[in-house]
């Protein structure tokens, strides 16, 4: 058929109602390839859905199965789809399916140990949502599935992969902007954090929809938010944190919530240097950003991009002493103000064949790494040092005291 | 003792078992620039909280969709699809490539009046920078060559995009913002929201159930001379309408005036067409076709629009101060007192052909 055979056929469906969302013949089932990836996921939430986009966007990805728990979900995948794609209530089912070649986990986090591991254990692929797990136990669990299965893993940190923040990782590593000492991240939001519940839902499936909030289920801000940032800045320092710092509550929106709708966590690299990270929900001005403070110069980026500011040049010379006694020294009250530099940055530069959505490239990624059989960039010790961070961290918040991540961490080759 | 978990949750149920006939609801409004426009959401509810709920979400979508569409977003998939789809087959997701399709067909069924491909034409008018210019024939020749929906070509079954000239870049700011009012008006649902108005920068709107007590949104369409006085008022439920026209923005050219809206079979600006007005099922075909008929006019666009169910669409012709009404199917309010005045200017000719 030829697109003006199809655009013929379709004539109807789009003067009406939308063509998006209409089910049936408009959409030939596509021709499987050799190369064909067969894709399940389990958990097609809001960010479910968004992956099943983003990896419908890559050549040869077709989605062989949906699991959730939640009815709507089906039609809400579907209709990603536009296809009738099998639906399974039991992620177990949806692993007994003899045509997946990988699988999508992007369930609440407390539950992801128990379905990575379980993917894993069925001989898929897997590519796991961020966080890793919810507990030390969980991280370290479903790095031991991957080792055993010998399959590829790759993280959901989808801005190790975002083309912004990669390039200024370069010029950050090639000393652009000196010796980085600290990196101060911002996820400053003015909302609630929670989502829309159907008129007469009862607890159950409003701790289900809103599962960020709840203990139960979810590490909060520092594992939804906060893991982003503590990728980079594990990236940027060259290794995982030694010890954690925090403070949070739950001070607004008390609405029932469980976890803190204000957090700050401060990490500790080995090198001596810090990484500061604060979410709140009260205001926005600062939004999502990461400010990299290097000696010459600072680097902040943002969800959509990246920018280098320069220190002014330093003294080249100091004055002799000499001079000064010559000239006396005037001890008046005189000083000057430090104000914040206002002025304007240099964008990152992306080079024209590197331009690109993170999500796109991250899950173009993963399906290359099954293509070429290689690892891939994000794999499981990517996400366990970003992991091990985020469970820590929120360990410190509650206990009001310093962790050390020695304390927690298997010894290397254990 | 009740939690605060379960008081917010009883608070739902009394308000889904229509707790809300002893306390009215309230209108509560919220807006946000997105996709070059502004965005604002009428909805009444019993709470503010759950307004609040409604509009988070509401904005995540329309912000969703944005960086799905965006031409000004290098990291939005309609610009990936710029930058290879010259050079290569490019696969994109079910709902881009329908968005893309139906854009074509828009393009198909309008004689090319509609064409998302218009950029390059755009540019050498100089409207992108906003005041128009008439350019060399040179300009012209190689802005048309760069130009034109029969050059974009799809496969379906792998769900591709190819360009079959290397100047061919997609815009679709005159269906995106209308697809994401029909977004929006399915989150609200979804959200439990059903007397709304979703209006993307006045230019489309969705009225959505009317608001308690009354038998719809009323809507006041603005005479393009003068938008202090209304042209006609509507009154509507569960329907898009959209407006197209660019008063504000006009083009001198050998003492005719032009607009700011391009015919894109003809490669030069319309002349004679001051706005129209469409109502439709859904935002998506009201904001595409608003435009559609704009260019076509009111001979044509009528065809068009007898293809199109239950919809009425309105064209002011002529020069400001010496309009022109041509309705199909309009139907007005009842005491439509602004639009007889309107009627009733005398310099002003109406020509009620509708059906």
């Amino acid at each position: 058929m030829n697109r003006r055979e199809f655009i013929g056929r379709t004539a109807g469906a789009v003067g009406g109602a939308l063509l998006i969302g209409d089910s049936g013949e408009v959409w030939p089932k596509a021709k499987a390839p050799s190369d064909q990836i067969n894709l399940g996921i389990v958990g097609v939430g809001s960010r479910g859905q968004q992956l099943m986009r983003t990896f419908l966007r890559v050549p040869g990805v077709r989605f062989a199965g949906l699991c959730d728990v939640y009815e709507p979900r089906f039609a809400a995948g579907r209709s990603i789809t536009k296809e009738n794609t099998p639906i399974y209530r039991d992620y177990q089912q949806l692993l007994a399916a003899r045509d997946l070649d990988a699988v999508i986990v992007s369930t609440p986090l407390s539950l992801h140990s128990q379905h990575m591991v379980a993917v894993l254990e069925s001989g898929r692929h897997l590519y796991g949502e961020k966080c890793l797990g919810l507990t030390v136990e969980d991280c370290y669990r479903i790095v031991d599935a991957v080792k055993r299965s010998g399959k590829h893993f790759q993280v959901g940190l989808q801005y190790h992969y975002a083309p912004w923040f990669s390039e200024t990782l370069r010029h950050i590593q090639a000393g652009k902007i000196g010796r980085v000492t600290e990196i101060y991240a911002y996820w400053h939001r003015n909302n609630s954090w929670k989502r829309p519940v159907p008129a007469g839902a009862d607890q159950k499936l409003e701790r289900l929809i809103n599962w960020r909030l709840y203990k139960e289920y979810s590490g909060g801000l520092v594992a939804e938010l906060g893991s982003h940032h503590i990728n980079f800045a594990n990236e940027v320092f060259g290794s995982a944190p030694e010890s954690v710092l925090g403070s949070g509550g739950i001070d607004f929106w008390k609405d029932g919530r469980e976890t803190n709708d204000n957090v700050r966590v401060i990490y500790r690299y080995p090198q001596g240097t810090t990484l500061v990270f604060s979410a709140i929900t009260t205001n926005q001005i600062d939004g999502a950003q990461v400010r990299v403070y290097g000696t010459n110069g600072t680097a902040v980026l943002t969800e959509a991009d990246a920018t280098l500011y320069y220190e002014p040049k330093r003294p080249q010379s100091a004055v002799s002493e000499g001079t000064v006694l010559e000239h006396g020294i005037t001890t008046s009250a005189s000083f000057r103000a430090e104000l914040p530099y206002r002025g304007p940055g240099e964008p990152v530069p992306i080079p024209e064949d590197r331009k690109g959505n993170a999500d796109f490239v991250a899950c173009n990624s993963f399906i290359e790494s099954l293509r070429k059989n290689q690892r891939p960039e994000a794999d499981e010790q990517t996400a366990l040092a970003d992991g091990l961070a985020v469970a820590l961290g929120n360990q410190a918040i509650d206990q009001g005291k310093r962790i050390l991540f020695s304390e927690h961490m298997r010894s290397k080759g254990a | 003792m009740q939690s605060d978990s379960e008081r917010f949750m009883n608070k739902m149920r009394e308000q889904s078992a229509g707790a809300g006939e002893t306390k009215a609801a309230e209108l509560f409004v919220h807006s946000g620039h997105a996709m070059g426009t502004l965005f604002t959401i009428y909805l009444y509810a019993h709470e503010q909280e759950l307004a609040e709920v409604a509009f988070e979400a509401a904005f995540q979508e329309i912000e969703r969709i944005e960086e799905a569409l965006s031409n000004y977003r290098a990291s939005s998939e309609l610009s990936r699809i710029n930058r290879l789809a010259a050079r290569q087959e490019v696969t994109t997701d079910p709902e881009v490539f329908s968005l893309i399709v139906a854009s074509l067909e828009f393009s198909r069924r309008s004689g090319g009046a509609f064409d998302a491909t218009v950029g390059p034409l755009m540019r050498a008018w100089g409207f992108f920078n906003g005041e128009g210019r008439y350019p060399t024939e040179g300009e012209l020749h190689h802005a048309r060559e760069n130009v034109g929906w029969e050059k974009v070509q799809l496969d379906v079954a792998a769900r591709t995009v190819h360009f079959s000239a290397a100047g061919i870049e997609l815009d679709l700011g005159a269906i995106g913002k209308g697809y994401a009012v029909d977004r929006v008006v399915q989150v609200l649902r979804e959200a439990g929201a059903a007397a709304a108005l979703v209006d993307a920068g006045s230019s489309t709107i969705y009225a959505m159930d009317p608001p308690p007590g009354k038998n719809g949104w009323t809507v006041r369409i603005p005479n393009p001379a003068d938008r202090s006085q209304m042209v006609t008022t509507v009154t509507l439920q569960n329907v898009s309408l959209s407006t197209s026209g660019t008063t504000e923005k006009f083009f001198e050219l050998e003492g005719r005036r032009y607009s700011h809206v391009m015919d894109p079979r003809r490669g030069r600006p319309v002349h004679g067409v001051l706005q129209t007005t469409l109502v439709a099922a859904d935002a998506t075909t009201s904001d595409a076709l608003s435009n559609a008929i704009f260019v076509m006019g009111p001979e044509a666009g009528k065809k068009l629009l007898a293809t199109v169910p239950d919809s009425w669409g309105l064209w002011i012709l002529g020069e400001p101060g010496a309009q022109r009404l041509v309705e199909w199917n309009w139907q007005h309010t009842a005491g439509d007192a602004t639009s007889e005045q309107y009627v009733a200017a005398p310099q002003k000719e109406r020509l009620n052909e509708g059906t």
